[in-house]
């Protein structure tokens, strides 16, 4: 288990490695506006100084160095166009948290919401006409097939011009939560109940569920007990991403409730063209990336035992 | 439909009845020594008794054609995108990007849908109903270059992953690093740098969406050389050719089309979505991200609202039908469901 | 009930609905089980010899139903069972189960010691300590060793046969009264398989268990039964003494089944096989499902079902050729050359 936990650790850095290089070299190749406030009106003297300040004009591995330098002592850079001067490290302890708050609120919402619906979903495959499957059918296929952006926009709509919610986020309102945490957990939960479906569906038709069967167990205990155990844990491994991926926040919705957070972020930092900042936010992006599916890997591990075993001492 | 379900039907109801086609049962059964006579044995009548017409595509179209839903959406989408491509050639159709004048030189801006203007017009004065037709065709262009290009490199990369053992470390490993890189940010990265266009779009998709395929493929060949079915063909002396063609490649075929049918809704979402974060296409080339991210600025007033509301269903009718389609066909490519 | 028989079905036919086709998976079939005998049931894969075991705990997949018969069983008729509590009366506690892969039969996620204490705290109202006792004994009485240990170990950590045992400490701590078992040695490597039949047998004698063996593999059942049931097309064709199948059968499918068996090949001539393929059962079989394969095939065959015709008080066989009008057939040359040679499993 040590070894696998060694291992996957190990892989997981060198590819951090290899996609912050990648990025940081593919962000070279922006437009230098990205690093003025106001490029049209600074004399190309100017610009040379600048980007000597900033060491832009430095070859490529040196540049890479500092870079990584820099990374070390946590330290992101600064703002040049959204908040000139201002270190990047500040303006995200301010987004983070709310980012933060709302995803874990939504994380929540949609795996409870989640797996309810997928067991009831799993459950109703064995009734007559099989209603909560095709409701929930409908949902995962609107959810999956219409682009987020589109039923975003719809809930928008819906919930303020029919519902009375407030459109836009306000700190002090908490009816301004409801429309946000909806339309952020909304994908989850589609996506939670249809994997938990499929998992429990096919967990049903094992044979071990067989044996159970044969032994006495009620079909209660056997889906408890049995079925809803092992197909969570294929789901066990996206948990840790889910959390994680918290801290980014959602483009969509932040911006779409003007809401001050991590997503949100990311689109004014590319809409304003503030090359630092958007070079940080894809760094923290690709970092939570790799972490969520690090520790999903882990967890996987231990939670099931197949797994600890590497192919050569395994059984089969 | 009723083609499919006459071959199956095309023994009858009774076996033997058919089989013992020379004997007459009035005959046999009046004389006791007639009936307690040999009958003798034909192979043919045998060997019919288990007959399975099976057609793995016969089978796969009979199961996709019993999805009444799937049918529908199938429909649903030949008639649209049936239309998109004729439109432009009906009488009567506007150019997409020409503003509309009224008497006194004013643009005709923001004319709810009338005679004139179906859908109406935007806030400059240009016709929506050619303007969604035409964005329906930039997103369909993109969706099916980005399955394409899916599906060359990926079967390309997929065979030297699978066959050529020396590349296996190397394409195992990229494929490690590449796969932990999500796609929206490859997306948001690229298209911030690169010049916002139609073929920057397919590009940021393209350059992983391979990785998907490749692994299917690579598996299926790894499978080809190690499968019980397959060493049992190649036992009985099938040639690798015979396999191939019989044992694999209409799985392959039934997964690669319904990844592809998969592929296009994910790519026209995500033109939405890099458009809406202000990096896609300008308004000069009409998509069905721009019109959608146009209409949502106007969403508050509720006369403009019929120009978030028309994109955003032919968008939806477009999406869902591929998804639905795709999934719907790759169940029936599944010969578990695939019954007698 | 007749006295001795513990398990009987009776005309049972069951029904299998597939996209709206029916699937006629077993056809009227009767059959006494008694008490203590190790019955087998023989037959071809798709015979329905796993259905009709499955019929008798409520097993059928969801798609499939007794469409009439009976099932009797302690005075009660099973294929009038409505409810699973019906059901759990009976699983495990009076009819366990052994099934065929060992390697998908056991849950990959629980220790083994967990998956036999749950049938321990059903059956034997075990709880805590006396439970784990009770599972790390069964261990032990299907002879894995070091059974404290075995108890916190995962499936993947045992072999093939190892594996079975467990499904078999698991079947015996229900404390049934009947055991089916399903291919038992069927996924099992051939060393393997003496030892889990042995292992059952042994079983069987202390603890004065009736046992159902379904099985294709005439090896198997030479060593283990005392009676057989041989299995054709959802229909039982033949049913006897184990002599008295194997030395003296009378049905052309039991024929052509014991001239399948490799030990009455001749070097260097193609092993006998059955020509042609067993019916599709989504078609109504008229008259003998096997006649269009059976080379003594009369002409009533094909019309007419045949009834059974007792050739002993325990052995009878479903085939118009026992009917006094019939010509006199008799069986290929090395079928009546089996009992000169004797033995037939590969473990006798």
């Amino acid at each position: 288990m040590v070894k696998y936990i060694l291992k996957r650790v190990l892989r997981a850095s060198v590819t951090l490695l290899i996609i912050i290089t990648i990025l940081f070299s593919l962000l070279r190749l922006m437009p230098i506006e990205g690093y003025f406030e106001n490029f049209d009106k600074v004399s190309s003297t100017e610009i040379q100084v600048k980007l000597n300040s900033l060491g832009l004009n430095d070859p490529l591995p040196k540049q890479l160095a500092r870079f990584y330098g820099q990374l070390l002592h946590g330290d992101l850079g600064t703002s040049n166009i959204y908040r000139r001067g201002v270190s990047i490290n500040t303006i995200i302890a301010e987004k983070i948290p709310i980012s933060v708050k709302f995803g874990l609120i939504s994380f929540a919402l949609s795996l409870v919401m989640g797996l309810a619906l997928g067991v009831w979903m799993a459950y109703s495959t064995r009734t007559r006409f099989r209603i909560g499957d095709k409701l929930g059918t409908v949902l995962i296929v609107v959810v999956q097939a219409v682009p987020s952006a589109v039923y975003h926009i719809v809930i928008q709509f819906m919930g303020s011009q029919y519902g009375g919610m407030p459109m836009l986020f306000a700190e002090d309102n908490p009816a301004s939560y409801i429309l946000p945490v909806l339309s952020l957990s909304i994908g989850s939960t589609a996506y939670y109940a249809m994997w938990l479906r499929r998992y429990m569906v096919d967990e049903a038709n094992k044979d071990y569920v067989m044996l159970a069967r044969a032994k006495g167990v009620s079909s209660g205990a056997i889906s408890r007990r049995h079925v809803f155990r092992n197909a969570m844990v294929p789901l066990v491994q996206y948990i840790p991403g889910s959390i994680l991926s918290t801290l980014m926040g959602s483009l969509y919705v932040e911006s779409l409730y003007s809401i001050p957070g991590m997503g949100g972020l990311l689109v004014t930092a590319i809409k304003r063209q503030d090359n630092t900042l958007v070079q940080a936010l894809v760094l923290i992006y690709a970092v939570v990336s790799i972490l969520g599916l690090l520790f999903g890997d882990i967890l996987m591990a231990v939670v099931d035992p197949r797994i600890s075993l590497t192919k050569r001492e395994g059984a089969r | 439909m009723g083609l499919f379900h006459k071959t199956a039907d095309a023994l009858g109801d009774k076996l033997n009845e058919k089989l013992a086609w020379d004997l007459d049962e009035a005959a046999v059964m009046a004389d006791d020594a007639v009936a307690f006579s040999l009958a003798g044995f034909r192979p043919e009548d045998a060997e019919r008794g288990g007959y399975s017409n099976y057609s793995y595509w016969r089978a796969t179209l009979r199961a996709f054609f019993r999805n009444k839903t799937a049918v529908f959406f199938l429909a649903l989408m030949g008639v649209t995108l049936l239309f998109t491509f004729i439109q432009p050639l009906l009488p009567n159709q506007k150019d997409p990007l020409l503003v509309h004048y009224g008497e006194w030189g004013l643009p005709l801006n923001n004319v709810p849908p009338n005679d004139e203007f179906w859908f109406g017009t935007n806030s400059i004065g240009q016709d929506l109903w050619s303007r969604i037709w035409a964005g329906t065709r930039t997103s369909l262009f993109i969706g099916f270059s980005v399955a394409v290009v899916e599906a060359v490199v990926g079967i390309l990369a997929g065979v030297l992953w699978g066959y050529v053992r020396k590349l296996d470390f190397f394409f195992t490993e990229l494929y490690n690093v590449l796969d932990n890189i999500p796609q929206t940010l490859l997306l948001i990265l690229i298209s911030y740098i690169m010049k916002p266009g139609v073929d920057t779009i397919i590009f940021a998709l393209s350059l992983t969406g391979w990785l998907g395929m490749a692994r299917f493929i690579r598996n299926q060949i790894i499978i080809i050389r190690d499968r019980d079915y397959n060493l049992a063909s190649r036992c009985l002396g099938v040639p690798t050719g015979r396999i191939i063609f019989r044992n694999l490649l209409p799985y392959l075929v039934s997964v690669i089309t319904m990844r592809m049918a998969l592929a296009i809704p994910n790519a026209i979402g995500s033109e939405v979505f890099v458009t809406y974060i202000g990096i896609g296409l300008p308004v000069s080339i009409p998509s069905l991200g721009n019109l959608i991210q146009t209409g949502r600025s106007l969403m508050q007033m509720a006369v403009l609202r019929y120009q978030l509301i028309f994109p955003v269903a032919v968008l939806a009718v477009i999406t869902i039908s591929f998804y639905i389609i795709g999934n719907s066909f790759a169940d029936a490519a599944d010969p578990k469901n695939h019954v007698n | 009930m007749k006295e001795n028989v513990i398990l009987s079905f009776e005309d049972l036919d069951i029904r299998f609905t597939l996209r709206g086709q029916v699937l006629n998976a077993i056809r009227g079939i009767s059959l006494d089980v008694y008490k203590g005998e190790s019955l087998a049931i023989v037959g071809e894969s798709g015979s329905g010899k796993s259905v009709l075991a499955k019929s008798s705990m409520g097993l059928l997949d969801a798609n499939g139903t007794i469409a009439g018969g009976h099932i009797w069983y302690d005075d009660k008729d099973l294929a009038a069972f409505k409810t699973e509590k019906q059901w759990l009366s009976v699983r495990g506690s009076q009819i366990a189960m052994v099934m065929q892969d060992p390697m998908t039969s056991l849950n990959p996620l629980k220790t083994v010691g967990a998956q036999i204490e749950e049938a321990v705290r059903l059956h034997q109202g075990l709880r805590g300590a006396e439970a784990k006792q009770a599972a790390v004994q069964a261990l032990a009485d299907v002879g894995i060793s070091d059974p404290e240990t075995r108890y916190k170990q995962y499936p993947h950590e045992f072999s093939g046969g190892m594996r079975q045992r467990v499904v078999i400490a698991i079947a015996m701590a229900c404390r049934p009264k009947i055991l089916i078992c399903d291919e038992p040695t069927t996924a099992l490597d051939v060393t393997i398989q003496a030892q889990i039949l042995e292992l059952i047998r042994d079983l069987q004698k202390k603890l004065e268990l009736t046992t159902i063996y379904i099985t294709h593999d005439l090896g198997v059942v030479a060593n283990v039964a005392d009676r057989i049931a041989v299995m054709y097309a959802g229909d039982i064709v033949e049913v006897g003494g184990c002599d008295e199948v194997f030395y003296d059968p009378r049905h052309p499918y039991t024929w052509a089944l014991l001239s399948s068996l490799p030990q009455l090949g001749v070097k260097g001539q193609d092993l006998y096989s059955i020509k042609g393929t067993p019916p599709n059962l989504f078609y109504e079989v008229k008259g003998d499902a096997f006649a269009p394969r059976n080379p003594w095939a009369l002409k009533i065959d094909f019309f007419k079902r045949p009834p059974y015709f007792d050739v002993t008080d325990t052995h009878r066989a479903r085939t118009w050729l026992l009917d006094p009008r019939a010509p006199k057939v008799e069986p290929p040359e090395h079928i009546r050359q089996l009992r000169e040679r004797g033995g037939v499993g590969p473990y006798a």
